[in-house]
């Protein structure tokens, strides 16, 4: 098998007739995964044009927007909270109170109640210059998931259209100066959560895998798949309080993607030749500029734009059972707005989310249910 | 790299290959093939083979066993199978040597004779499967038992008496041995026949008959083919043509050997399945059975010449049927599957820079919403308004995607009505001198609607290209036109290789797909102007009465032709670089013209454009919705000047109002949008515009 496998890929990649790493199939949204309109059809908390992360401190929520951390009133009104240095890439509340900061090349910040800050930049020998999710574990110890080695967190995509696998999860004990690798070679993890409540069991979302994975704190490795190859790029998860996890995704997965992807001559000369933001590539918002790539279903008709049409951004939140197994799925699709949907809080309004494509902040219920707060809403249903 | 790849989509002719495969007579290159490799390998083997005499004696031989072929071709054709077919040649070459020999009839009624003995074989073969329904192999195999058992009692009796007497007649051996203008006689009638089946299956009524009951029985039921009388008839002609090659062979060899016949109709099946004929019915021709005969026929000559024994050569054959019909499923199965993989054949192109469009800067593309302003004219009323036009009472006329011209009432505007329906998708239109609307249908051609809404096909066909290898005489997506001042009509055809559906998919391949061709009403003939040209459309006359522009929608360039003057035949770049893909022009008041861009230009697939090995892939491994495409959700309308020169652009920048523009038309002071996936008309009041020009006065005079 070992010896074939080769002579397989060649075989596959020659003919095209799409074997192995050069199959361009992509899982189908199915069962729990069956696309709804709950994420367009929620109400609406706040709008933070810009915002990136969402926590909750003391039951407040906050947010962050490039630098500035925002408390987000009950009326949804954002008010100054603080100032950084760098944008904020990633946010985490410790039972204790304690804040834990993602900077943009700068590492991790954290707060403790009682005023004083530790600046951690690295892990053994590797910079936190991406930091893309941080938990605090039950012991006190802070997990960090730094995407890649090479691009900022903002450039996400960046790192899959160059088929990055540099990104490390390392943990920060309560006591240590500096962080622990725990585990290196992942591609773009960008999510992290404790399993079970455990201090040692770590589920990690391997974005360009398309998988969460079991990595042992203590054994410092990559135990095993936690889920089937799922159709999104995951990125953070939340344990619920009642069991299970909630799973937000940069974007979805398309076919032209995984065939650009396939090409190599060719992304080397979309990467040299074309804008960034016009790139065959996830994005996080789109639809605004002519100069993005366009794709047959996307084409509108009669006025109309497909839900299921062919997109960049996606907005899809998961629902996982407690050992991972996805239970519901909430999504804005191809014809909605709220995209990009990656950072979530439980609060006692439900799920909270935020979509970073065009700012909106909104609440599900903890089965994926849609919840009516906005008037907006009230009037539509009526 | 680049340099390679342009060079090899320059000169080799790939797209040839889909072509192709789209032939019928495409199937016949393996029975080709296998011939010519037969043939050359015994005349290796064994040169002495191809001697005169040697042919002239396989050819007696080729003549008897084509005959046959094509008898089992036919009924294959039809669905069936004849295995009697071994046993109808014995049972013909008793008959005929009885009524010779023993009755010592005359040649002809010998002849009848044997073609009545047939003709009783295959009624009855062809009573019991065409109108009883009994099943063709279990019924055609008991009619060879049954024939041979008949052979074998006239044998027993016969026998003697046959080989002992010799007809007194010079036209019996004639035609056993004769030669008429250097050919033997059979090989004479076997080649009529021949070309008689081939005309019938062609040609005419009968023979598509039987295709048609081969390739859907029911269908051809319920197109009201009388299906049991043709199945009967198949095995009706297939048992007189064999008894016609058993009449030769008793003429030549005149011997009543018991093994006469003995697994003919395996060879026959062979060699009609080796040539192409599909075992299931609908498929086959009378080349495919000659071809496949011929193989056959110097495959078992030259196994014995070179000396390989009965049984060997007789397993060889089995071999040869059992891989055959393997590959006649298999084909069969693939090729549409092929044929999809091959038949969109992207080609190198690079185009030249894209102008700045970025909002706030000087260029005369940058971004505004001068758009947004447009009124709407019968939104969610009509469904696909390609072009607008008005006549000379103000009336606003559209095409619909249901193949109707809708008619907006003046002067608001709110009422409709249809106008005509012609069908298809009608796209452009004009007026020509005598208020006659012409439109150009995809789909159809090109058409003119009477004032009273009468519509009248002026053509759908023009002049073939010589050596091409599809048809592209007819008509499949006719796009814009516009009126010489004599009368001629000069219309874009888009793309020959796509349908209306798939137009944007020629855009995958950025090819020179489409032409230009001319109506001459007053000859009444069409004929293509210029060829090669990438997706033509938007034809617009300068009014120097001798040129016109037309647009180069992929290839995003506005030309200039001239069709009268000294310049005529002449074909020059007027806008080579346009940001978008321009639609249709149409003039301005001012002397000027407004051009559609009907989709922009996105960078990725400009990169795409010139790698034509990735989007080939992409073809072949993306699902058909997910492919790049142009991006035709947004779009603008343009302003120039006949030297070229850009004056205006008007941008919907959300895509509110208009998400798609591919034509305008100016009329008394405003500018009318259409759009071919749009549910609206849009109207735009310009400001600086001649408030009483109308493009029917420009074009044709003031009425009276």
């Amino acid at each position: 098998m070992s010896l074939m496998r080769p002579i397989k890929q060649g075989l596959a990649r020659v003919l095209g007739g799409g074997g192995g790493d050069y199959s361009v199939t992509v899982p189908v949204m199915d069962g729990p995964l069956k696309p709804n309109d709950v994420i367009e059809a929620t109400g609406r908390i706040a709008h933070i044009p810009g915002g990136a992360n969402i926590a909750e401190i003391d039951g407040t929520l906050v947010a962050s927007r490039g630098p500035d951390l925002l408390t987000v009133s009950a009326s949804g009104e954002a008010a100054p909270r603080g100032t950084y240095d760098a944008d904020i890439t990633a946010l985490a509340v410790s039972d204790r109170g304690a804040i834990a900061l993602g900077l943009s090349g700068r590492g991790v910040v954290i707060e403790n109640p009682d005023g004083t800050r530790r600046h951690v930049d690295s892990a053994g020998d590797r910079a936190l210059t991406c930091v893309t999710a941080l938990a605090f574990l039950p012991d006190g110890a802070l997990a960090i998931t730094n995407g890649s080695a090479e691009f900022a967190p903002e450039a996400w995509f960046h790192d899959l259209m160059h088929h990055g696998a540099s990104g490390v999860v390392a943990v920060l004990d309560p006591g240590a100066d500096t962080a622990t690798l725990v585990a290196t070679g992942l591609r773009y993890p960008s999510g992290i959560c404790p399993i079970d409540g455990s201090a040692d069991r770590l589920a990690v979302s391997e974005a360009w895998r398309h998988r969460l994975v079991e990595i042992s704190r203590t054994g410092r490795k990559v135990v095993g798949d936690l889920t089937e190859e799922l159709p999104l790029y995951p990125s953070r998860i939340v344990p619920l309080r009642d069991g299970g996890y909630a799973l937000c995704n940069l974007s979805v997965r398309s076919q032209l993607i995984e065939f650009v992807l396939r090409e190599r001559r060719y992304l080397r000369r979309m990467i040299r030749d074309v804008p960034p933001e016009f790139w065959i590539a996830p994005a996080l918002s789109s639809k605004h500029s002519f100069k993005e790539p366009l794709q047959a279903g996307g084409v509108i008709r009669l006025g109309i734009h497909k839900p299921w049409a062919p997109t960049r951004s996606y907005g899809a939140i998961v629902g996982l059972t407690p050992d991972f197994h996805p239970a519901w799925s909430a999504h804005s699709r191809a014809d909605g707005h709220r995209h990009g949907v990656t950072s979530l809080v439980q609060t006692s309004q439900g799920l909270v989310a935020l979509a970073q494509g065009n700012g909106d902040l909104f609440a599900i219920s903890e089965t994926g249910a849609p919840l009516a707060q906005a008037e907006d809403t009230a009037k539509d249903a009526s | 790299m680049e340099k390679i790849e342009r060079l090899y989509y320059a000169y080799f002719p790939e797209k040839l290959l889909g072509e192709v495969l789209t032939k019928r007579w495409s199937d016949n290159f393996i029975p080709i093939l296998a011939a010519i490799l037969v043939i050359g390998f015994f005349f290796l083997r064994d040169p002495g083979f191809f001697s005169v005499g040697s042919v002239v004696e396989t050819s007696r031989q080729l003549s008897e066993f084509a005959i046959v072929v094509v008898a089992m071709g036919i009924v294959l054709l039809a669905g069936g199978l004849d295995l009697s077919i071994g046993s109808v040649f014995a049972l013909a070459n008793i008959v005929a040597l009885i009524c010779m020999n023993l009755l010592e009839w005359s040649v002809g009624a010998a002849f009848l004779a044997t073609l009545g003995i047939g003709a009783v074989c295959g009624a009855v073969n062809g009573f019991l499967i065409g109108y009883l329904r009994i099943r063709a192999f279990l019924t055609t195999l008991v009619t060879l038992i049954i024939i041979r058992s008949i052979v074998d009692i006239i044998l027993l009796k016969y026998a003697v008496p046959i080989s002992s007497a010799f007809p007194d007649a010079e036209f019996w051996y004639f035609i056993g041995e004769g030669l008429l203008f250097g050919l033997p006689f059979s090989f004479l009638v076997a080649a009529v026949i021949i070309a008689f089946w081939h005309i019938v299956l062609t040609r005419m009524k009968f023979g598509w008959h039987i295709t048609a009951v081969g390739g859907a029985r029911r269908s051809a039921y319920n197109a009201g083919l009388n299906v049991k009388r043709i199945v009967f008839l198949t095995y009706v002609c297939s048992s007189v043509m064999t008894a016609t090659a058993g009449f030769f062979f008793a003429a030549r060899l005149g011997s009543a050997g018991s093994d006469t016949g003995v697994g003919l109709e395996i060879t026959a099946l062979t060699a009609a399945v080796l040539g192409g004929n599909s075992l299931g019915g609908g498929r086959g021709s009378v080349a495919k059975s000659v071809f496949g005969a011929l193989v056959v026929l110097i495959l078992t000559d030259s196994l014995v010449r070179i000396g390989v024994s009965g049984g060997v050569s007789s397993t060889i054959l089995g071999l040869l049927l059992l891989a055959v019909v393997a590959i006649d499923v298999r084909w069969l199965k693939n090729r549409h599957k092929i044929l999809n993989k091959v038949y969109v054949s992207p080609t190198y192109f690079k185009l030249p820079d894209m102008p700045e469009t970025a909002k706030g800067t000087d260029s005369p593309y940058a971004i505004n919403d001068r758009l947004r302003e447009v009124s709407l004219i019968g939104k969610g009323q009509i469904e696909g308004p390609e072009d607008v036009i008005f006549d000379r009472h103000d009336n606003l006329y559209c095409p619909n995607r249901h193949g109707d011209i809708v008619r907006f009432k003046a002067p608001d505007y709110s009422e409709w009505e249809i106008f005509s329906h012609i069908g298809g998708h009608p796209l452009g239109m004009a007026f020509d001198k005598h208020d006659n609307l012409n439109v150009c249908v995809g789909g159809m051609g090109l058409y003119r609607v009477s004032p009273d809404g009468t519509p009248e096909k002026l053509t759908d066909e023009t002049n073939r290209t010589l050596f091409s290898v599809i048809d592209d005489s007819r008509l499949k997506l006719a796009d814009d036109l516009d009126i010489a001042p004599d009368g001629r009509v000069f219309f874009s055809e888009a793309t020959i290789r796509y349908d209306m559906q798939d137009w944007p998919q020629d855009a995958l391949e950025s090819r020179g797909n489409g032409r230009l061709i001319c109506y001459d009403p007053n000859t009444g003939s069409t004929h293509t102007v210029l060829r090669n040209l990438q997706f033509p459309n938007g034809v617009c006359m300068t009014g120097d009465g001798e040129s016109f522009l037309f647009a180069e929608t992929w290839g995003c360039r506005i030309n200039r032709y001239w069709f009268d003057g000294k310049k005529k035949g002449q074909c020059e770049t007027v806008i080579p670089d346009l940001p978008g893909y321009p639609d249709n022009i149409n003039k301005a008041s001012d002397g000027t013209f407004w051009l559609a861009l009907v989709g922009m230009r996105s960078p990725a697939l400009d990169v795409a454009l010139s790698m034509p090995g990735m989007r080939k892939r992409m073809a072949k491994r993306v699902a058909r919705d997910e492919w790049l495409f142009p991006n035709i959700n947004t779009g603008c309308v343009l302003r120039f000047d006949i030297d070229g020169n850009v004056i205006e652009s008007m941008w919907d920048l959300g895509g509110v109002n208009h998400p798609m523009v591919t034509s305008m038309r100016e009329h008394k002071g405003y500018l009318y949008l259409g759009g071919l996936y749009n549910d609206r008309i849009g109207r735009l009041k310009l400001a600086n515009a001649d408030p009483d020009w109308t493009s029917q006065d420009d074009y044709w005079g003031k009425s009276s």
